[in-house]
């Protein structure tokens, strides 16, 4: 089979309602796994996403399509899946196929991985860089966002040349800019700015006072 | 005029040794859909409603739907360079205007960003765009007249400081130039003056902005151009721009009058933005806070309590009806919101009556407190004397025979109808408005033909400045027909009379 359509470039981002919906059955499946003394229930959820639906595509296709009914989707996952899973796994793939959610799966993995992350005090921080860190700072980063934000972060880190020096860091909605880039910026606007007003307010302060 | 470079290169150079770069911190979100004018971020998860935020491209945008998982953004500039997936900053603040002297007798666009080449704007005032008017405490009555300079509105329809009148009207009923002899007529009053031009062509803000400076009048006007090529949301937050431009006078206790021209493009220009952002349209696809979004904006128009300065902002909506629609959805509502309405009429354009003021449903709900005692006691029956004239017009046209006494009250209504008319741009003191009315109400232009009236205004007005000053002078200062004032004026109009018929 083809690989499926795509409408949307790889850069967009998710639609934020399914990433909701994803969070809660996230949510969800994490709690049933601790009440059933999972040790390590993202570890299924991974597998079943890289190792059965990553490796056949085709087989996803016919999960998540639509082009079977959710009577036959649900024999499909007895037949293959169940007999090798735990049971509040194959629940949790059934109950996604009753309410036909199953094409979530892998933003449903990446939600439960984040608050596992959460729960074991633990965020994912996005640190851009003109160059790539040497592991110094790397340390030092991860040390100083340890003791100002109080949690382990997780570094994501990217390179920027564009930055020119220092670093933006990236903690869920809020940036922290100390980047070269920006600082030039703002110096660029407060020059100018300065400059006019110097010019508009006190223009003979600068004009020869013999004339031109 | 020729800069010094190295006091120049001083100066920056200080700044750069002073400049503390310190790191700043945001909260930013992502675009995730962009079209039309709008953006749907995600992110922003505490941004505010009516929040300013900066997209990449530096175009800023204000915040307008708080939703579940996204939030919808009113992008307020050039959208076309905004991509999905661009990063979006919250600013934390409300959306601001520039505000000050440094305005006056400039054109600028909703953001307050100069359009007249003049360069930049240097104040550091600034107000937020949307204000909460003020309360039931902090208003006066209106009772300053606040003068039109037109006859017909002084005298019949008259405006107050700090009230609400409507101007309505079809397309081509001279709406626009009613209002802007009113800002004419301002000169030398100390009253400032805002003309928000909203959704109009360029073409006729352009026209509007050579009006004001060739009479005058723009040394003491800020004109805010939102014009039809502009983006919807920068049509929308026009009015409230402007109003929060005259609102910085007002608050120093200052007299301002405001003019949206019009508000109904600015409803037009919000059900544009309401539907994008996927409201629910109601009746003629407006949502269902139109009407809001018009009556916030008029209560902000009010006549301060002396404890806060008693500075006024006099508002002067404009809306444009189809074919004389006026139960329409958007004049209804601002009907209902305002203090009266002056509405113009094609027919009566079309006949030549200009301003084209259908005297007999235009009315002034609180202006009459606000006219002077000369005005009150002269115009009182002029109103009622014109609609019986009306009756008695449409009663001639029969070619029954009338008697003397209703033909003379017929001829004198003809008279009246051609003393009301004005040209543009020809706003009279209130002074030469008493004169003129009282003489045509009187009966002393009752032997001038019909076709000549105007032209003996023109000579009655003449004839007193010239030879009865001090009379007009004295009408000037007390405001009131005194029977001094009354009986001078009846023997400089008899004298007038005598030499018009020599």
């Amino acid at each position: 089979m083809s690989e499926p359509m795509r409408t949307r470039a790889d850069h967009v981002l998710e639609d934020p309602g399914a990433k909701a919906v994803a969070s809660l059955y996230a949510q969800s499946y994490l709690d049933a796994a601790a009440s059933n003394g999972a040790e390590n229930p993202a570890e299924e959820l991974h597998s079943f996403i890289d190792d059965v639906i990553g490796q056949n595509p085709d087989y996803r296709q016919a999960l998540c399509s639509g082009s079977l009914g959710r009577d036959d989707v649900m024999g499909l996952l007895d037949r293959t899946v169940v007999p090798h899973c735990s049971d509040y796994f194959a629940n949790f793939l059934k109950v996604l196929a009753g309410h036909g959610r199953l094409d979530l799966i892998e933003a449903i993995g990446a939600v439960a991985t984040e608050l596992l992350e959460t729960a074991a005090g633990q965020k994912r921080v996005e640190v851009r860089s003109a160059r790539a860190l040497s592991d110094d700072a790397r340390r030092s980063v991860s040390e100083q966002l340890r003791n100002k934000l109080g949690f382990e972060p997780i570094l994501n880190e990217l390179v920027d040349e564009s930055l020119i020096g220092g670093l933006i860091i990236q903690v869920g909605d809020t940036v922290y800019d100390s980047s070269l880039r920006t600082r030039l910026k703002t110096l660029t606007g407060r020059l100018t700015e300065r400059t006019f007003n110097e010019i508009q307010s006190g223009r003979d302060r600068f004009s020869h006072p013999e004339g031109d | 005029m020729k800069f010094k470079a190295d006091e120049i290169a001083s100066v920056i150079q200080k700044e750069i040794e002073d400049f503390r770069g310190q790191i700043q911190t945001a909260e930013v979100g992502r675009v995730i859909e962009v079209g039309d004018g709008i953006a749907r971020c995600t992110g922003l998860s505490s941004a505010m409603a009516g929040e300013m935020v900066e997209f990449s491209t530096g175009v800023n945008g204000l915040v307008f739907n708080l939703e579940e998982n996204s939030v919808g953004v009113v992008i307020l500039g050039d959208y076309l360079q905004i991509t999905e997936g661009d990063e979006v900053k919250a600013t934390g603040t409300l959306l601001s205007v520039p505000t000050g002297d440094a305005l006056l007798g400039r054109v600028v666009d909703p953001l307050g960003n100069p359009l007249d080449g003049k360069g930049p704007i240097m104040t550091s005032d600034s107000r937020p765009v949307e204000h909460l008017a003020v309360g039931v405490a902090g208003r006066q009555p209106v009772k300053v007249p606040l003068q039109s300079g037109i006859k017909a509105i002084d005298a019949m329809t008259p405006v107050g400081r700090g009230q609400r009148q409507l101007i309505i009207g079809d397309r081509k009923t001279g709406k626009t130039a009613v209002a802007i002899d009113t800002i004419l007529n301002q000169k030398g009053t100390g009253v400032k003056c805002v003309y928000v031009g909203c959704g109009q062509r360029s073409a006729s803000i352009a026209g509007v902005v050579e009006t004001l400076r060739e009479n005058g009048a723009l040394e003491y006007t800020t004109v805010v151009a939102a014009s039809a090529a502009d983006p919807a949301p920068l049509q929308y937050i026009a009015p409230y721009a402007g109003a929060a431009m005259a609102e910085h006078f007002m608050y120093a206790g200052e007299d301002t009058l405001v003019v949206y021209d019009d508000l109904s493009r600015q409803a037009i220009a919000y059900r544009q933005l309401s539907l994008l952002m996927k409201r629910p349209p109601g009746r003629e696809a407006f949502p269902g806070d139109v009407f809001y979004c018009h009556s916030r904006l008029l209560e902000r128009a009010v006549k301060l309590s002396d404890e806060l300065g008693g500075g006024s902002m006099t508002a002067l909506p404009i809306i444009e009806t189809l074919e004389g629609e006026v139960s329409a959805y958007i004049p209804t509502n601002v009907i209902s919101i305002t203090d009266g309405q002056i509405y113009l009429e094609p027919d009566l354009f079309w006949k030549g009556i200009r301003p084209a003021i259908n005297v007999g449903i235009s009315v002034s709900r609180v202006g009459g407190n606000a006219q002077t005692k000369a005005m009150k006691k002269i115009a009182g029956s002029l109103r009622l004397d014109l609609a019986a004239f009306r009756e008695l017009e449409a009663f001639a046209q029969l070619g029954t025979e009338l008697d003397a006494a209703t033909q003379q009250q017929l001829d004198r209504g003809y008279r009246m109808v051609e003393l009301l008319k004005q040209p543009q741009c020809a706003p009279l003191n209130v002074a030469d408005q008493v004169i003129v009315i009282y003489a045509g109400a009187r009966g002393y232009l009752d032997e001038v033909p019909v076709a000549e009236v105007q032209a003996a205004e023109v000579k009655l007005l003449e004839f007193i400045a010239t030879e009865h000053a001090d009379m007009r002078d004295l009408l000037i200062d007390h405001a009131a027909l005194s029977e001094e004032v009354e009986s001078k004026l009846k023997s400089a109009l008899s004298a007038f009379r005598t030499r018009l018929a020599s």
